[in-house]
């Protein structure tokens, strides 16, 4: 259990991307795999399931990405697309992060002060 | 653990594409290798990638202790095939490997296709080299919450 709500809140927030950014590195590894489609996260439902806490998280709540174009080999891994999301997701975990050190940070002046 | 599954994920792609990178670099070595220990000439080899799909009561099993599974979305080299195509028969008379009427059989190889596919393999290798870059990052910044003080 976290000390406080918010703790709480970012730490699942940190655990959704760290999933998202799970599926982002396996679509860049599969990207020459034939008949791979590409997953990604839905940010809402993975959010509430890691919120939930009577809940057993079997896997990270994913889907797969249908509207992208396929190639011949019936993979459709976009690149680009995936090295966007990846620095995207690197962006959301570090602000994450941030946060938790603030939160911390303001933790530990209310028991200096 | 999730954030070091992304490191072992992309692991296993960098040594599928090193692998990929290695037969192509033996396909081209021997575009014109005649002779092999089985007899007859070189016979162009491909790789065949496939994913790991575990599934979710696995995945659980695995978190709970480390069984040394390879995470889902891994990539796995399942298997090296031949080639089906047929060898391209040269009229070389003089040559010691000639059948009785004078022609060699040549590997089927094109060196353009096989450059191609190395270059493909050195890219994907660099993205997943710096997809390992990014996930380290990310390790050492929530190591970084503990500096806090």
């Amino acid at each position: 259990m976290a000390t406080t709500p918010l703790l709480q809140v970012l730490q699942g927030f940190l655990q959704v991307s760290t999933d998202r950014q799970q599926l982002v590195t396996a679509n860049m590894a599969n990207v020459d795999t034939p008949g791979y489609h590409t997953k990604d996260i839905n940010f809402q439902t993975a959010m509430q399931q890691v919120m939930d806490q009577g809940e057993l998280r079997l896997q990270p709540a994913s889907m797969s990405v249908d509207n992208l174009p396929e190639r011949p080999d019936g993979n459709n891994v976009n690149i680009d697309r995936e090295s966007m999301m990846m620095s995207e997701t690197q962006l959301q975990y570090q602000m994450g992060v941030q946060l938790i050190k603030e939160e911390f940070h303001e933790l530990l002046s209310a028991i200096k002060d | 653990m999730g954030i070091f599954d992304m490191m072992s994920i992309s692991a296993s792609a960098l040594s599928a594409e090193r692998q990929r990178a290695e037969v192509t670099s033996a396909n081209l070595a021997n575009a014109e290798t005649t002779h092999t220990d089985s007899g007859g000439p070189f016979v162009r080899k491909e790789v065949v990638f496939s994913t790991t799909n575990t599934s979710p009561f696995q995945s659980v099993f695995n978190r709970l202790g480390s069984f040394g599974d390879a995470p889902s979305g891994s990539v796995r080299l399942t298997d090296v095939i031949d080639d089906p195509a047929p060898p391209v028969r040269k009229y070389e008379p003089g040559n010691p490997d000639a059948d009785k009427n004078g022609y060699v059989e040549y590997p089927n190889i094109n060196p353009i296709t096989e450059m191609v596919d190395l270059m493909s393999a050195t890219r994907s290798y660099q993205l997943n080299a710096s997809a390992i870059n990014a996930a380290k990052q990310m390790i050492l910044e929530s190591i970084d919450i503990l500096k806090t003080t």
